[in-house]
């Protein structure tokens, strides 16, 4: 049952935008998505950049054509739905009625967006009445199945929560399941809304930059966070063949492995990165000269840049391919930051293009490779590498091939 | 997909004496408050003091469980670390919210924050194995358990030798999380003792438990007493999809209802899932033993561990125990 | 000088729940990190919690935060100077 897994959907929803063109054409004339903040209401607000999504809740509400207001959807919801709405631009959704398929979404937070706000009413006797209906959105499902309900459909169903990674194994479960003939298809991917929570976590952690990131850079300052929603059609190939779907990617390598070191640094010398890169190409029966882009996980805190800086070196060698994290036009969208930059990674090898390491100087001392500082048009990519590190050593690397 | 997981070891922290096999039910633990809260064996056991002195109740008992589940399956680094938990360590979270609210964004303790994670567990049971191995999290409610194994059947029969996964599912009940949910009508409004808890089916609510539960399964049997066949999950159905479904499941391993000598049910003393018990158990030969838990373990997503757990046991034992 | 670090030292065992431990076994000193206490990154973290909450001293950057947190004695004279409550 070894047949080839493909990519023929995708929905996407970023702090660039909506969709394929919002995408390029920024990561073409490098304008990064990093902004002040405008919808998260934190006291650390003045001080900060954030990957935010220019739409209020009732503006996502609006595009979903769901009720404005206090409507029970988490901001989470509302990015799963919009990304998913993107989704069904490419896709019939009665092939998603008609036939078994697994949805596989992922999350770091669930609705905290919301229950951040509310929970100390929540909490308190005679709870207003208003708040009720938020009270289970808290979990890290809440959004698959929203997601599910308001599109009426009965899917062998999985969230996934593995910090940065978890979106990267959403897609890697799904290839897994579709090669076993669990499936013939599944919808994969994940998301992460901001959230005073998680903002105030990282900041706790001392790890986020209050300018723009640059990552892989000698004097980087931590990261920026940032929130996204992104789902891919997997198919096997053959079925994508028999409907006459438009194949944009072959999913030919995947790999998960763990760091065993520490509950949120990598190991310093890049051992889990360089494990997890090495056998996704292993996979894919692939050398590393063949692949033509990396995009790296790239987050611009002082230990990840390292541990994968050192990785890449030690596989690659120091004339690696160009690789670049593309964090500075999102920020970290941790769970969403495996699905929107694998599929980064797609448009990248479609476009032949290396999308630029935005904000990079100063090469590391640590390091004798740099990241592509500046686009590169007319590049002959066959296969795509794309890597997502998160907390509790959770490692994930996919390879794309060109169909 | 056929790949049998044979329970190697099982091991469960929770409200009844389940982490020492011996003294289960001896005596049973009860609870008249609707909040059955787990036995906390000795976490020093298999956590350092250097470790063990940041963690939360949660953390301790994952690892805890997962260490001895393995140490119990003579296994020292798995081949792969799955687990699946709907709500992660609520203490952790509840614990950075009110802080984070307290203290007005400033000056946060970044260790309940970074235990809040929903795969904490699962990196501090690599770390401590030196397991470097596939590593996943499922954190999709009330299927977070059998997705994990579900996993671990995939991984099993997928190309390669993996032998020994640490297969395990866990939840955390806090005062403030029943309060919450008691707003939504989760528990019983007139709270029974909890071995009455299936006496009173006639109205709606549950009551609250919490445990830990881990599976060393495999590929090979060794000297496993229970193995796992099949695997489903079923979305919000009716009573005849249930029952469609379990007959199907049961052709599957070439056996009808009236083939089976126990059923382990999860039934939950909620009156507004009895159009899906009744049937099933009415269903059941009159030669069927009904085997119910949820008044040992109160109702929590992955309270099926407990289930499983006790399914092992009644095979280990060849006996079900009187509850 | 000498209350200032008695005080810190509790401090430190609670904030750190080094359980059982007492002021007069931590050396003024004795390296925090590494050998000595054994303490990791996320308990240098912890300890500029620490030192914001009671002393009100904000370090921003981990890496600075570490040399000021090398030694009981190194933290004590930087609170001395730099303190705000």
């Amino acid at each position: 049952m070894a047949e080839r897994v493909v990519v023929t959907g995708i929905g996407i929803i970023s702090a660039l935008g909506r969709g394929k063109n919002a995408h390029i054409g920024p990561m073409r004339r490098s304008q990064g998505g990093i902004h002040a903040i405008t919808h998260l209401r934190s006291v650390h607000a003045p001080e900060f950049v954030l990957g935010e999504i220019n739409m209020s809740n009732d503006d996502l509400a609006k595009l979903i054509g769901l009720p404005t207001g206090d409507n029970g959807y988490t901001r989470t919801t509302l990015l799963s739905l919009a990304a998913m709405s993107e989704l069904l631009n490419d896709v019939d959704i009665s092939l998603l009625r008609e036939e078994p398929f697994a949805f596989i979404n992922a999350n770091t937070v669930g609705g905290m967006s919301k229950m951040e706000d509310i929970y100390m009413d929540v909490l308190a006797p005679g709870t207003r009445p208003e708040n009720i209906k938020y009270i289970d959105t808290l979990d890290c499902a809440e959004s698959t199945e929203n997601v599910r309900r308001h599109y009426g459909l009965k899917p062998l169903m999985a969230t996934i929560s593995t910090a940065c990674s978890s979106s990267s194994n959403s897609l890697m479960l799904g290839a897994r399941m579709i090669k076993s003939g669990m499936v013939k298809r599944a919808v994969c991917g994940g998301s992460d809304a901001l959230s005073r929570f998680t903002l105030n976590g990282f900041y706790s952690l001392k790890n986020v930059d209050k300018k723009p990131c640059k990552p892989f850079d000698q004097n980087r300052g931590g990261l920026n966070i940032g929130e996204a929603a992104g789902f891919c059609l997997l198919e096997s190939e053959p079925a994508a063949i028999a409907r006459g779907a438009k194949i944009i990617a072959v999913l030919t390598g995947y790999a998960n492995t763990n760091d065993a070191y520490h509950p949120t640094a990598p190991s310093p010398n890049g051992d889990g990165a360089y494990l997890t890169m090495k056998q996704a190409l292993e996979m894919a029966s692939l050398q590393p000269g063949d692949i033509g882009y990396i995009n790296a996980h790239g987050t611009a805190t002082i230990n990840n840049d390292l541990a994968e800086g050192r990785a890449i070196q030690k596989l690659f060698g120091t004339q690696p391919p160009p690789f670049s994290s593309t964090k500075p036009f999102t920020g970290h969208t941790l769970a969403a930051a495996g699905i929107i930059e694998a599929i980064f990674s797609m448009w990248a090898m479609e476009q032949q293009m290396v999308i630029p390491n935005l904000n990079f100087e100063t090469q590391m001392e640590e390091l004798d490779i740099s990241p592509a500082p500046s686009l590169i048009e007319n590049v002959l990519i066959n296969h795509v590498l794309s890597n997502s590190f998160g907390f509790g050593g959770s490692n994930v690397s996919l390879v794309f091939s060109k169909p | 997909m056929t790949q049998p997981l044979y329970i190697i070891s099982a091991c469960t922290i929770s409200p009844q004496h389940t982490y020492d096999e011996e003294h289960f039910l001896d005596p049973a633990m009860t609870a008249d408050d609707g909040q059955l809260y787990v036995i906390d064996p000795d976490y020093t056991r298999y956590i350092s003091p250097v470790a063990i002195r940041r963690m939360s109740r949660m953390l301790k008992r994952g690892i805890t469980a997962g260490m001895k589940c393995l140490e119990d399956a003579g296994v020292t680094t798995p081949d792969a670390i799955i687990i699946g938990t709907a709500r992660g360590s609520v203490t952790d979270m509840e614990n950075f919210m009110k802080d984070m609210i307290k203290m007005e964004e400033q000056a946060l303790n970044p260790t309940s924050f970074i235990q809040s994670t929903y795969n904490s567990v699962n990196g501090w049971i690599a770390m401590m194995t030196k397991c470097t191995a596939y590593n996943q999290t499922y954190v999709h409610r009330g299927f977070s358990l059998e997705l994990s194994l579900l996993d671990a059947q995939l991984l099993l029969s997928e190309p390669g030798d993996k032998k020994y996964l640490l297969t395990g599912g866990f939840d955390e009940l806090t005062s403030e999380y029943f309060i919450i949910r008691e707003k939504i009508d989760y528990y019983k409004k007139d709270i029974p003792p909890s071995p009455e808890l299936l006496a009173h089916y006639d109205t709606p609510g549950t009551i609250a438990g919490e445990g830990a539960h881990f599976f060393t399964v495999s590929n090979d049997p060794g000297k496993a007493v229970c193995a796992i066949h099949n695997i489903a999950m079923l979305q919000q159905p009716s009573a005849k999809e249930l029952l469609d479904a379990t007959a199907d499941v049961l052709s599957q391993n070439r056996l009808k209802i009236e083939d089976i000598d126990i059923l382990v049910c999860g039934m939950n003393g909620d009156s507004r899932n009895r159009f899906l018990i009744d049937p099933l158990i009415a269903n059941c030969a009159a030669s069927t033993t009904i085997v119910s838990f949820k008044q040992l373990s109160g109702e929590y997503d992955t309270a099926s561990g407990f289930g499983l757990w006790l399914t092992n046991y009644i095979c280990k034992h060849n006996y079900v125990p009187p509850a | 000088m000498e209350d200032l670090k008695t005080t810190l030292k509790q401090q430190i065992i609670d904030s750190l729940n080094l359980q059982g431990m007492k002021p007069e076994e931590i050396d003024d000193n004795a390296p925090l990190f590494g050998e000595g206490l054994g303490l990791d990154s996320i308990d240098s973290l912890e300890l500029m919690v620490l030192l914001e909450r009671n002393y009100g001293i904000k370090i921003e950057d981990a890496r600075e935060g570490r040399k000021i947190l090398t030694s009981v004695q190194t933290m004590s004279e930087y609170i001395q100077q730099h303190r705000k409550i």
